[in-house]
């Protein structure tokens, strides 16, 4: 998995790449740790090189939004390939997270 | 008869890649949708790696048996392995539409396998796990 991190004025950007597994999603979670840790509140994932992702994946997803949410803070999801998008329906997530097609739409929304 | 894929692969996490690129060469021979191969890929993955994770009693090496094949317009997949019983179609559903306060962290992988398929049977056949799932094309 690929990790790059970014700020956009109040928002840390994490543009992920890769695979999000079993192998792999201890460093998102690693990293979503350290954000909180450093009182940051709006984050936005940016999926555009991310080619697969699993139930670990998606469960690290959820642990950072509902950590976000308790400081009251907000989760962005943005550039989610097409044919990975039933599964985050079948999840429930499009229910919970904002999901926008592209990062600058994402960014346009959060304030 | 287009082919099919049988392989063996051992109780190894890292395994799962050999899977993955069976799942490609499968979907491309078959000439699948970058959702449906996706799909699959993700399927086995959940499966496979509850197997791997929390099958097993000893640390030893055991075989799991993975296999594809089409049949009318049917996709079907076999997974045979000597873990510990375990039927995902009767373990517990997240409540994916609870609230996210409460929603449950977990048990969303047999979710997407039993949403994601046709048709899941189970059966314990001679000290074995043997689960075949269908998928309609």
């Amino acid at each position: 998995m690929q990790l790059v991190e970014k700020e956009s004025g109040e928002v840390t950007v994490l543009e992920l790449g890769g695979r999000l597994d079993s192998n792999t999603s201890k460093v998102l979670e690693d990293k979503v740790m350290e954000i909180l840790g450093q009182g940051k509140k709006k984050v936005l994932m940016d999926f555009a090189d991310v080619d697969y992702i699993n139930s670990t994946g998606l469960r690290v997803l959820l642990l950072a939004l509902q950590q976000l949410k308790k400081v009251q803070g907000k989760l962005v999801l943005s550039s989610i390939k097409d044919y990975m998008k039933e599964v985050f329906e079948i999840s429930g997530y499009t229910e919970i997270f904002p999901i926008y097609p592209t990062q600058e739409e994402a960014l346009a929304n959060f304030s | 008869m287009l082919p099919g894929f049988s392989l063996r692969i051992a109780n190894r996490l890292l395994e799962l890649d050999r899977v993955a690129d069976a799942v490609e060469a499968f979907g491309e021979a078959h000439g699948l949708s970058a959702k449906l191969r996706y799909q699959i890929r993700l399927v086995l993955d959940e499966l496979l790696t509850n197997t791997i994770s929390y099958g097993y009693a000893d640390d030893g090496e055991h075989g799991i048996h993975v296999g594809m094949a089409e049949e009318g317009g049917r996709l079907r997949f076999l997974l045979e392995d000597d873990a510990r019983p375990f039927d995902p179609l009767t373990a517990r559903i997240p409540d994916v539409s609870a609230p996210v306060e409460e929603r449950p962290i977990g048990g969303l992988g047999i979710h997407l396998v039993r949403t994601i398929m046709d048709r899941v049977a189970y059966e314990r056949v001679g000290g074995l796990n043997r689960l075949v799932l269908e998928k309609d094309i």
